[in-house]
């Protein structure tokens, strides 16, 4: 329980220096903080407006610590201001209309690519040295090595144009109705094969260079020698005694990898076009909507907090050490 | 011997000859580039030809000439990144894992800190803020935001040092901490930094390309990054002229995945473990001959 109260504080402070940030970011640049922030939009926005989102954001007379108490309450109460570009939709709002798309992408992909590279991890290094195993490494650190963008730009241009295959563009088709029929449910399915695909040849590298390191490592171990001894079959020592253990320093990728992925995805939805929040940063980036790209970091800042805490929970799960409350 | 262990890898072979190949070749931008890449010297959107090795941008400028230009900026700016980052991860995991104590817990908390707030999304209201960020602007801000995974790693392996027993030794015939960090804890974090570095120079080549393409660069400096923006604005893929954007998308892989063989390459020789492949085989193949038993 203290292992979880720890975590928890922590996570608070992270958000914390997150709005901090935010904070201090209009503050610091040449020239009138609200004018950076809104900017051209000022013009179209009611003195009314400009007043709620002087008030939110703390833009006042008072002394800056109580302009910054000021912000940070608002953060907490999730009110992030009003967007500019898609005026007058609060910030919070359109958020949270592309966050599904995302969390769709991004789930999906991890857990493909986390399944697939781990498999594909403990094979190389079970193999090691065969002709699998020198291929599949290299080849998976040369694709972790090439930016996102490069591989969107690629599979759009085979893919997308090229072939025709596929549909190069947003989430679903748009003279379909969003609703719970298999026509959508498919047009959404067909739409997310490129984003999820290039997701998941930029992620599984990721998992699948430290599963086989790990399982090389633990190759060595006593209780595998001791197992094989044994006469247990091949397989049953290579995933219940090996890549059981191997799996653990995997979880934490997983967390860590995450926020790689949050890189991925936005790119990727720039690229498609799809609908998710990294889209939705892109064109408040194009339309300079602070309000809202600050927004986008904060529940970015959330997502990677959350996964954090989920990982510590499996890590609990996985490893007893930590659950009869040693140090993790 | 590091280096003779290098040579003998083929993966890091193949690395360094890709990479030294690209920075040969913007090196000598001035000399091989038949344009200057910033003229119109074509109509737009030629395909590749021999007059253009790899046709002209919407603009008519020299595609050819463009991506040996580009390549002085986007590697210069990757080098410089990485340089502050691996600076930075050093001074602090060093000391963290040296000094312990206070010291540790203020770094490990600001390395944990800058762990879990997301890169992206921190560099891209940075970038916005900013405005149409330079190529140098773009290698500091990534540079100051990309150390605390490396530091986290110096940091865990500056600790396992300490306990050794030559550093004991050390402290105990009262050398300077000066010293000791510097002449008997750093040659030993050597191929740790060296592969950070390595790691840190793709990522900041990869960011640097992200970062402009989606247009928050300065659209006038040339490089791989601000190509694929003006490929990808002036809808280069929809009218067929795939050069325009295929050709920086290469250039960028073809380098990360240099970098990429080479650390991977680093990581064999410095870790034996991961080393035994080659061994291997030699046992393999000796075995089906039958030169010895299993």
């Amino acid at each position: 329980m203290q292992f979880f109260a720890r975590r928890l504080s922590f996570y608070l402070v992270a958000f914390l220096i997150a709005a901090t940030i935010n904070f201090f970011l209009p503050r610091i640049m040449p020239g009138d903080p609200l004018a950076i922030m809104f900017g051209p939009q000022m013009a179209r926005m009611s003195p009314e407006t400009i007043d709620a989102m002087r008030d939110t954001f703390g833009f006042s007379d008072a002394p800056l610590i109580q302009q910054y108490f000021q912000y940070v309450v608002n953060v907490f109460q999730w009110d992030l201001g009003v967007s500019t570009k898609f005026f007058p939709k609060p910030v919070s709002e359109v958020l949270a209309d592309g966050l599904v798309w995302t969390l769709f992408l991004v789930g999906s992909s991890t857990i493909i690519s986390f399944l697939l590279g781990s498999i594909l991890g403990l094979l190389a290094a079970w193999f090691r040295g065969s002709i699998f195993d020198s291929l599949a490494t290299p080849g998976a650190l040369v694709m972790q090595s090439i930016p996102s963008v490069v591989i969107c730009l690629v599979a759009l241009i085979i893919f997308g144009i090229g072939l025709n295959w596929l549909p190069t563009g947003y989430g679903y088709d748009t003279s379909l109705d969003p609703q719970w029929t298999f026509e959508f449910a498919g047009s959404v399915l067909k739409h997310s094969i490129l984003p999820i695909g290039t997701l998941v040849v930029f992620q599984m590298a990721g998992f699948l260079i430290p599963m086989r390191a790990n399982m090389i490592n633990l190759l060595g171990e006593d209780y595998i020698t001791m197992g094989r001894a044994k006469g247990l079959s091949g397989s049953r020592v290579m995933f219940t005694y090996g890549a059981r253990n191997a799996l653990l320093p995997s979880m934490t990728t997983l967390a860590m990898a995450l926020g790689f992925v949050v890189g991925g995805s936005f790119i990727t939805e720039v690229v498609f076009n799809y609908p998710g929040i990294g889209y939705i940063m892109f064109q408040a980036i194009l339309a300079r909507d602070y309000p809202l790209v600050q927004g986008h970091m904060l529940i970015f800042t959330m997502v990677m907090l959350t996964a954090n805490f989920l990982a510590d929970l499996l890590y609990v799960v996985l490893d007893p050490r930590v659950r009869h409350g040693g140090e993790a | 011997m590091f280096f003779k262990l290098l040579i003998r890898n083929p993966q890091a072979v193949i690395g360094m000859s890709i990479m030294a190949f690209f920075i040969v070749i913007s090196l000598a931008a001035p000399i091989i580039a038949p344009y200057d890449p910033e003229a119109r010297v074509g109509l737009p959107h030629e395909a590749p030809s021999s007059e253009h090795l790899f046709g002209t941008s919407r603009m008519g400028r020299d595609v050819f000439s463009q991506v040996l230009y580009a390549g002085q900026i986007s590697i210069t700016v990757g080098i410089t990144a990485g340089l502050i980052t691996t600076f930075i991860a050093l001074a602090t995991g060093l000391s963290a894992g040296y000094f312990g104590g206070r010291i540790d817990e203020v770094i490990t908390f600001a390395t944990n800190v800058i762990l879990v707030l997301p890169q992206l999304p921190l560099l891209l209201v940075l970038a916005a803020f900013l405005g149409e960020v330079s190529p140098a602007l773009i290698a500091f801000i990534i540079g100051v935001t990309s150390w605390a995974w490396g530091s986290r790693v110096i940091r865990s392996q500056t600790l396992a040092l300490r306990e050794k027993e030559f550093i004991k030794a050390a402290e105990l015939i009262g050398e300077p901490a000066r010293r000791i960090i510097f002449i008997e804890l750093l040659p030993n974090l050597i191929s740790i930094i060296g592969s950070g570095f390595i790691g840190a120079v793709i990522y900041a080549v990869m960011t640097q390309a992200t970062l402009e393409f989606i247009g928050l660069g300065d659209p006038t400096s040339i490089s791989w990054g601000t190509m694929l923006y003006h490929a990808q604005t002036s809808s280069a893929i929809y009218v067929g002229a795939w050069w325009d954007l295929l050709v920086p998308c290469v250039a960028i892989s073809l380098f990360g995945a240099s970098l990429a063989l080479l650390n991977f390459a680093v990581d064999e020789v410095a870790n034996p473990k991961l080393r035994a492949k080659g061994a291997l085989r030699r046992y393999k193949r000796m075995l089906k001959r039958g030169e010895v038993k299993a």
